[in-house]
C-alpha cells in the first residue's frame, strides 16, 4: 500500500466527482429529486394527524374533558354541563369552559345548494380561541345573529365579507367578518359564535348539553396530577385527556382507524424503494464509469476497504450537496399542498434531520450495493 | 447512402440490425437496474392514481346500489351522501305521473344514528338506509333484496359485512344498541364504506321514523331522502324525466344514475382534497420516473457515442438514429411497465382489503399510467437525445 493515508479518501473522492463535472451533477440531480420525494410523500403522511390537531392547536387549555365515548374532534359526543361546573371545584382547575358543536346547511340567500357547514358555539369572556382574528372581533361576535367566518372556507359557499347575510339552517344569520385558522377535518365550511346566538339557531337544543371541555389550570398546578384528580372527582360518563394523551388519540386515530395511515404509508414506502433505486442508479453508473481508474488503484496496491471508503464518501457528498436543496424545494412543495388541500403541512426540525440521517442511509445501502461492481474490478481485465 | 438506410429497429422483421432492440438489451444488469427503477416510478404513479378513484368509486358506491331508473330528490343537494329530504307528498305525485311503474321511498340519515360496537360498546356515527319492505327492492344487493322480508316485523336490521372492523358487523353477535334502543340483526349484505361513513345499516321505514332523533312524523309523512322510480317498459326515460320535473315542485330535482354521479363527480372536484393529494403523488412519481429514464439513456449515449458517430460516419440518417433512441426508450418503459402493472395488482388487493377500498386495475387506469410511463420515457430520451444529434464523427476519433 502506497503511503496515502485514510485521510486522503475524502480528497479522492472530491477529485472524482468534480472530474466530470455534467456527470456528477446529474447524479446529484437525480439523488435532489430522490430526497424531494421522501419530503413530499411524508408531508402527505403527517398531513392528515396533523389537520386533525389544527384547532385543538388554536385553543386554550391544559386538559380537555369530553365524554366516554369521544371518537375525534369532529365526532366527540356529549356530556352534561354539570361536568363543568364539578371540574371547576377541583384543586388546581383555574377554568373550565364549554365548546358547542353543530352542523347546519348553509345556503346563499339567492339559493342554490345547501352545503354542509360546521359551527362552534363559545363563551368569547372565556377567550378559548388563540386566534387574533377572533379576539379582536369580540365586538362583532356579540351582534345578535352574527359569526365569525374562517377564512379556509371553501369559494363553493359564497362571498364571506363582512356584512353578507347567509342561510343556516334557513335562518338568516350575518357573517361579522373572518379570521385565519384552517378548517381541519372539521368541515369545508367552520364558523364560530357566541353561545347565545348558537342556542337560538339552534332551539330547540338544551343548553346544558356541551360536546367539548376547556379546562385551563391555576399557576403552578401539574397537568397529570390534575387530571388524576379529575378523574377520581368525576362521573365515568366522561374523560380527561392532557395534551399529549389529546395528540397521541387523535393522531392514532387518523393513522390507524381511518386507513389514511395505510393509504400514505404505503406513498411513503414506495417513496422509499423508488429514492434507494434512484441513489443505487446514480451511485452504481458512477463506479462502472470509473472502473478502469479503481482497477489502477487496485493494482498499484489500493485495498478494497480503501476503495469502499472513496465511494462510500462519493455517495454521503452527493447526499449532502443535493439534500439542502431538496429540502428548501420541499418547504416550497409544502406550501403548494397546504394551499391545495387548506392541510396544514409542516415539518419540524427533528424530522428534517430524520429525513437527513435516512437518506444518508439509503445511500449507504445503495453504495454497499454497488460495491460489487467495485470488486469485480480486475487490472488485468480492464486493460 | 439509401442501401444501408435500414429502418429496422425491432426484431422480427427481414433485413437489417434491430438497433434499438440491440441496445437495449445489450447489458443485462443495466437493463434490469433501469426497468426496476421506472417499474417502481410506475408504481408510484398507478397507486396514487388508484388510490384516487377508488375514494371516488367508494362515495358512489350507495348511489351505484340504488335500483331505478330515475331518482326524485332535492334540488339543494350538492353531493348525494349528505341529509337534505324532500317532503313525503311528493311519493304521491310521483307515482301519478305516466310511464312510472313503481315508485319507492328511501330514507337517509348519515349524521344521526349511532351504532354500539358489539367490540368495545361504544357508540360510533353510522350511515342508515330506510326503506318500506313491501315495496320493489331500492338496492339491487344481494343481501338487501334477499333479506328485506325479514325486516318486516321487529326491530330488525340488515348491516355491512364490509363495514370497518371497529364497528363489529361482522361478528356473530345478532343484537345490539342503535341510537340507544336495542336491534336485532337479521342479515348481512355487502357494500363498504367510504371517507364519511365508517359502515351503514339497513332497516324498514318503521323502524326508521321509530329510531330517527327527534323525529315526530308518523311513517307516511316522514320526509323521504330519495324516491327510487322505475318505469313501465314501454315508457322512454327522457320523456317521463320531464313529466316528473314538470308535475314536482323545483325544489325537486328528476335525476339518472349517471347525473347523480355527475354531481358527486362536480363536489370531488370542487371541494374535495383527496384528489389533489393523489395527482401531485402522481406527478411525483412522474418527475421522478423521467429522471431515471434520463440517466439512464445519458449514460447509456455516453457510453456508446463512438458507435453513433461511427454510424453516421458510415451514412445512418440522424433521424434513424434518434428514432432508435426513442424506440429503445419507449421498450425500456414497456419493460418497466409490465412488472409494475403485475405487482399492483396485488398491491390493490392486499391494501384494498385492508383499507376496505374498491381498489381495480380498470382498463382507464391501465391506459392512463402506460401513456404516463411511455410519456415520461419518451420526454427523457427527447431531452438526452441532443447527444447524438450533434455527435460529430471527426470530434469523437
Amino acid at each position: 500500500m502506497p503511503a496515502v493515508t485514510l485521510r486522503a479518501v475524502p480528497l479522492l473522492s472530491w477529485r472524482i466527482l468534480s472530474h466530470e463535472k455534467g456527470r456528477t451533477a446529474l447524479a446529484t440531480a437525480g439523488v435532489f429529486i430522490a430526497i424531494l420525494l421522501v419530503f413530499i410523500e411524508l408531508g402527505f403522511f403527517i398531513a392528515v394527524p396533523q389537520g386533525g390537531m389544527l384547532v385543538y392547536d388554536h385553543l386554550r387549555f391544559d386538559l380537555l374533558l369530553c365524554s366516554k365515548n369521544y371518537a375525534f374532534q369532529a365526532e366527540p359526543w356529549q356530556f352534561p354541563r354539570a361536568r363543568l361546573t364539578d371540574a371547576a371545584k377541583v384543586a388546581g382547575v383555574a377554568r373550565a369552559t364549554p365548546l358547542y358543536f353543530a352542523g347546519t346547511k348553509w345556503q346563499e340567500p339567492a339559493g342554490g345548494d345547501r352545503i354542509d357547514a360546521f359551527i362552534i358555539g363559545f363563551d368569547p369572556a372565556a377567550r378559548p380561541f388563540a386566534v387574533t382574528g377572533i379576539e379582536q372581533q369580540t365586538v362583532a361576535l356579540a351582534r345578535r345573529d352574527t359569526m365569525l367566518v374562517d377564512d379556509a372556507t371553501r369559494p363553493i359557499f359564497g362571498p364571506i365579507a363582512a356584512g353578507t347575510e347567509v342561510l343556516l339552517d334557513n335562518h338568516k344569520i350575518t357573517i361579522g367578518g373572518d379570521y385565519t385558522l384552517g378548517t381541519g377535518f372539521l368541515g369545508m365550511a367552520v364558523a364560530v359564535m357566541d353561545e347565545a346566538n348558537f342556542f337560538r339557531l339552534f332551539a330547540p337544543r338544551p343548553a346544558d348539553i356541551v360536546n367539548l371541555g376547556l379546562i385551563t389550570l391555576a399557576s403552578g398546578a401539574d397537568p397529570d396530577k390534575t387530571a388524576a384528580a379529575l378523574r377520581q372527582a368525576l362521573p365515568d360518563d366522561v374523560q380527561i385527556f392532557t395534551r399529549a394523551e389529546l395528540k397521541n388519540h387523535e393522531d392514532k386515530y387518523w393513522t390507524t382507524r381511518t386507513s389514511v395511515g395505510l393509504i400514505f404509508g404505503s406513498g411513503l414506502v414506495i417513496s422509499f424503494v423508488v429514492g434507494i433505486m434512484v441513489l443505487y442508479q446514480t451511485l452504481a453508473t458512477q463506479i462502472t464509469r470509473h472502473l478502469p481508474q479503481f482497477a489502477t488503484l487496485k493494482a498499484i496496491g489500493y485495498s478494497d476497504f480503501y476503495l469502499a471508503a472513496v465511494v462510500m464518501i462519493e455517495a454521503a457528498m452527493i447526499v449532502l450537496v443535493a439534500f439542502f436543496p431538496a429540502a428548501g424545494a420541499a418547504l416550497a412543495a409544502y406550501a403548494q399542498i397546504r394551499s391545495a388541500t387548506l392541510l396544514p403541512v409542516v415539518l419540524t426540525a427533528p424530522e428534517f434531520a430524520a429525513v437527513l440521517v435516512i437518506t444518508l442511509a439509503m445511500s449507504a445501502a445503495s453504495a454497499f450495493l454497488s460495491l460489487s461492481n467495485l470488486r469485480r474490478a480486475d487490472p488485468a481485465d480492464v486493460f | 447512402m439509401a442501401a444501408i438506410e435500414a429502418r429496422r429497429l425491432l426484431p422480427g422483421t427481414k433485413r437489417g440490425v434491430p438497433l434499438a432492440w440491440r441496445n437495449l438489451v445489450a447489458n443485462k444488469r443495466r437493463l434490469l437496474r433501469s426497468s426496476a427503477g421506472i417499474a417502481f416510478a410506475a408504481l408510484l404513479m398507478m397507486v396514487e392514481l388508484g388510490f384516487e378513484q377508488g375514494f371516488f368509486d367508494a362515495s358512489l358506491s350507495a348511489v351505484q346500489a340504488l335500483d331505478g331508473d330515475l331518482f326524485v330528490l332535492s334540488a339543494y343537494k350538492y353531493r348525494f351522501g349528505t341529509r337534505d329530504p324532500i317532503a313525503h307528498a311528493e311519493l304521491d305525485t310521483v307515482r301519478g305521473v305516466a310511464g312510472v311503474a313503481s315508485a319507492a321511498p328511501l330514507y337517509a340519515s348519515w349524521q344521526d344514528f349511532f351504532w354500539t360496537s358489539p367490540l368495545d360498546s361504544k357508540p360510533y356515527l353510522v350511515r342508515v338506509f330506510g326503506f318500506d319492505p313491501d315495496e320493489p327492492p331500492v338496492f339491487s344487493l344481494s343481501g338487501i333484496k334477499d333479506g328485506q322480508a325479514l325486516l318486516k316485523t321487529g326491530d330488525t336490521v340488515l348491516v355491512d359485512s364490509h363495514a370497518r372492523a371497529f364497528l363489529g358487523m361482522d361478528t356473530d353477535k345478532k343484537s345490539t344498541d342503535l341510537s340507544g334502543q336495542p336491534v336485532q340483526i337479521v342479515g348481512t349484505f355487502s357494500l363498504g364504506p367510504d371517507f364519511m361513513s365508517d359502515g351503514t345499516v339497513a332497516m324498514s321505514d318503521r323502524l326508521f321514523a321509530k329510531l330517527l332523533p327527534g323525529n315526530r312524523a308518523p311513517v307516511a309523512e316522514l320526509p323521504i331522502e330519495t324516491i327510487v322510480v322505475k318505469l313501465r317498459p314501454d315508457a322512454t326515460l327522457s320523456t317521463v324525466q320531464r313529466a316528473l320535473r314538470k308535475a314536482l315542485p323545483n325544489t325537486s330535482s328528476v335525476m339518472t344514475k349517471a347525473q347523480i354521479v355527475d354531481l358527486e363527480e362536480q363536489f370531488q372536484a370542487k371541494l374535495s382534497s383527496a384528489g389533489p393529494i393523489f395527482w401531485l403523488g402522481a406527478m411525483v412519481g412522474f418527475v421522478v420516473g423521467m429522471l431515471i429514464s434520463y440517466q439512464v439513456i445519458y449514460t447509456d449515449l455516453s457510453d456508446q457515442l463512438p458507435q453513433y458517430a461511427t454510424l453516421k460516419a458510415i451514412g445512418y440518417k440522424t433521424s434513424y438514429l434518434v428514432r432508435s433512441v426513442l424506440v429503445q426508450a419507449g421498450l425500456s418503459g414497456l419493460a418497466g411497465y409490465v412488472p409494475a402493472w403485475l405487482l399492483c395488482i396485488g398491491a390493490y388487493r392486499i391494501v384494498g382489503a385492508i383499507a376496505l377500498l374498491p381498489l381495480h386495475m380498470t382498463l382507464r387506469l391501465t391506459i392512463l399510467t402506460l401513456g404516463l410511463t411511455l410519456g415520461m420515457c419518451l420526454l427523457a430520451a427527447a431531452l438526452a437525445v441532443r447527444r447524438v444529434i450533434s455527435a460529430d464523427p471527426a470530434e469523437i476519433f
